[in-house]
């Protein structure tokens, strides 16, 4: 004890008013930690959410995704005609226009793309609702016309395979692959032989030759990945007809600048990843905001817990601070005592906090939950960026600092003569 | 400045506090105090003696009129040079003993002369102990401060006065909480010092034995000195 005193009076002071606090500088530091807790856990798992819905859902959506946007509203066709009177207007139920979403060109623009250099991979695509019918069951799909190896240059669809062979889809004319959870709602497995039928009326026999299971609930309940030659069967079109092409770019941050050049050049809509995530990135840039102001609004109360407990030892060391100054102790060391007592809380506190943010989160991340909703996980994918705890640490030193400030400084100020006398 | 300089010289000092009523404390006190000299200040309660030991003791700056301790204009310094001049020149003894109650007597003892920063852990060591020895407390060097009766704790507080050894010991009234024998031990000491070690006193007290034994008693009242009696 001694020798630390010996060291620096300043310390040994801080420590002694501390100790004869005990129970307040405990809550007080339990205060700081519980924020530095929460803000570790709710960041890590906030983000590692949204990291994994990114990954599962932006990267199953193309760079740059060109279609024939088919506008459902066009002028009345008399306005084309000549300039009427408005009130004289009297054709009504103008049907929309059996506009083609065909891609005029589309495997010429393909091509085109495909020597571009910045470009990793294209696909085509071909997408039309029907309905999957297995014996009695049935089931409405999503038919997702590919060519099965440049959709998984892509996309990646092998690895989302819970069972069979992709590349069958190539030696096996009629074979397709079923979302699990569509799969599971007919009760069929690979190998079974389905039916699927077009709003046209086209019925086609199929065979399955994988499972896909991608954890996104919506695609793995509808979607079912078909040849593009069938694709246009069901639909009664030709061989060149295709209503998608799908981009992937070798930089993903180029993909804005590139849509806009090829909408320019090919006349089609070219629309990149963020602006098709628009609505998701929204949502996660207010979650986000929520959480910032509940982790702000706990280590502004953890803030309290500090300044109040300084405050109370100040009241009562004020006869401590009146006789170290007659001794000749400076103001700036009357404050450095209490920015001492106020950082070892904060430090303290935000150690332990670290300790059990990540604790927490370790456990939280082994926990098997299966949740099957928006997205379907087996285990919380927990966020364990070490910024979220240098950010917590430094935010908890930062309201530390802030409270102890204030009292520190109003003890140096004391009159060490009032004090004295009025004792 | 010599030796043959007086240490205190207060010129036309007055201090006026004005809540609740105006009222004036000090009165155009004029005082020389010579190096090894002990000088004891009497009057009756509430005629200024406390305001004027904080004035000479550099505690208050607040007066007209100016003081001059060991050739130094008091006002002249801001307020670290004010701190870092109590800590060398000046040793306080409070009426009330004033240790801080968490902290053993050693720890108290060294506080100021770790202030100052003149001496290695093991010196201040040596010197606490030397001057807890003086005032016969060595004994209790490594209790807790509040476990000490109150004569033990005013002698400590003494002791710590005496750590820097500072020019000029003020004492308020020091032994007003001590019975007659622990009084007489005090008052011993403090002339021990003055004798021994050529120590400069100066002391509020109403104990006549003090009054007895000083060099010079000065008497004051509504602020004013109405006598110097050398004895
Ligand atoms: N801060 C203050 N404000 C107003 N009056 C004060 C203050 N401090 C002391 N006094 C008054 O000044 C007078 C002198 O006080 P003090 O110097 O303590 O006298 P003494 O020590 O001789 O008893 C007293 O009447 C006291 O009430
Ligand atoms: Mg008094």
């Amino acid at each position: 004890m001694i020798s630390r005193l010996r060291n620096n009076p300043l310390i040994k002071i801080a420590w002694v008013h501390l100790v004869s606090k005990k129970r307040q500088t405990i809550v007080a530091m339990l205060g700081v930690m519980f924020g530095v807790t929460v803000f570790i856990f709710q960041a890590g798992l906030l983000t590692g959410l949204q990291n994994y819905f990114i990954e599962k859902t932006v990267n199953t959506t193309a760079h740059i995704h060109i279609y024939n946007e088919v506008r459902a509203e066009r002028p009345h066709v008399l306005d084309n005609v000549r300039e009427y009177d408005a009130t004289w207007k009297v054709v009504r139920n103008q049907k929309p226009r059996d506009e083609e979403r065909r891609l005029r060109n589309g495997y010429q623009i393909l091509r085109a793309l495909e020597r571009d250099p910045r470009v990793e991979g294209v696909a085509p695509y071909l997408g039309l609702q029907g309905i999957v019918r297995f014996g009695t069951a049935q089931q409405a799909a999503t038919m997702a016309g590919v060519d099965i190896v440049r959709e998984d240059q892509l996309f990646r669809v092998r690895e989302n395979l819970i069972d069979g062979d992709m590349l069958r889809m190539q030696t096996i004319p009629n074979g397709i692959i079923l979302g699990a959870g569509l799969a599971d709602k007919l009760g069929v497995q690979v190998d079974d032989n389905i039916a699927i039928i077009s709003s046209k009326g086209v019925v086609l026999d199929m065979k399955i030759v994988a499972v896909s299971k991608t954890g996104i609930t919506a695609q793995d309940n509808t979607r079912a990945y078909i040849s593009i030659r069938n694709a246009q069967r069901l639909l009664q079109q030709s061989g060149a007809y295709i209503t998608d092409i799908n981009v992937r770019l070798r930089d993903v941050n180029a993909a804005q600048a590139i849509a806009s050049e090829y909408q320019a050049r090919y006349q089609y809509r070219a629309e990149d990843w963020v602006a098709a995530n628009a609505n998701i990135f929204g949502v996660f840039r207010i979650q986000n905001i929520t959480i910032t102001f509940v982790i702000a609004s706990i280590l502004v109360v953890s803030g309290f817990g500090i300044f109040n407990i300084l405050m109370t030892i100040i009241y009562e060391k004020m006869p401590d601070i009146a006789i170290l100054k007659a001794m000749g102790y400076r103001n700036k060391d009357i404050s450095t005592i209490f920015v001492i007592e106020s950082l070892v809380i904060g430090i303290t506190g935000g150690l332990l906090g670290l300790l059990l943010g990540f604790i927490a989160s370790m456990i939280m991340s082994t926990i098997p939950l299966n949740i099957q909703g928006f997205v379907s996980v087996q285990y919380l994918t927990i966020n364990f960026n070490p910024v979220f705890y240098l950010v917590a640490f430094g935010f908890a030193l930062l309201s530390t600092a802030i409270a102890g400030y204030f009292p520190a400084r109003k003890a140096s100020r004391f009159d060490p003569v009032e004090i004295i006398r009025s004792r | 400045m010599t030796q043959e300089q007086p240490i205190i010289v207060a010129k036309h000092v007055s201090k006026i506090f004005t809540d609740p009523v105006e009222f004036r404390v000090l009165d155009d006190i004029n005082l020389t105090v010579d190096r090894g000299e002990f000088v004891v200040l009497v009057g009756p309660s509430g005629s200024g003696k406390t305001t004027l030991m904080y004035a000479l003791s550099t505690l208050d700056t607040e007066y007209e009129g100016t003081i001059t301790v060991d050739g130094t204009d008091i006002k002249a310094l801001n307020p670290n040079q004010l701190a870092q001049f109590r800590n060398t020149t000046i040793g306080f003894v409070f009426q009330f003993h004033y240790l801080l109650p968490d902290f053993t007597v050693l720890d108290n003892v060294s506080l100021p002369a770790i202030k100052a920063g003149l001496w290695s852990p093991e010196e201040i060591e040596e010197r606490a102990m030397k001057n807890l020895t003086l005032l016969g407390v060595a004994d209790q060097a490594r209790k807790r401060s509040s476990r000490l009766s109150g004569g033990q704790q005013q002698r400590v507080a003494i002791a710590r006065a005496l750590m820097n050894n500072p020019k000029i010991l003020f004492g308020d009234e020091p032994t007003g909480n001590l019975d007659t024998k622990n009084t007489a031990l005090v008052l011993d000491i403090l002339q021990d010092l003055k004798t021994e070690f050529h120590q400069t006193i100066l002391m509020v007290t109403h104990d006549m034995q003090f009054t007895e034994r000083a060099d010079r008693v000065v008497a004051i009242r509504d602020g004013r000195i109405i006598q110097h009696e050398q004895q």
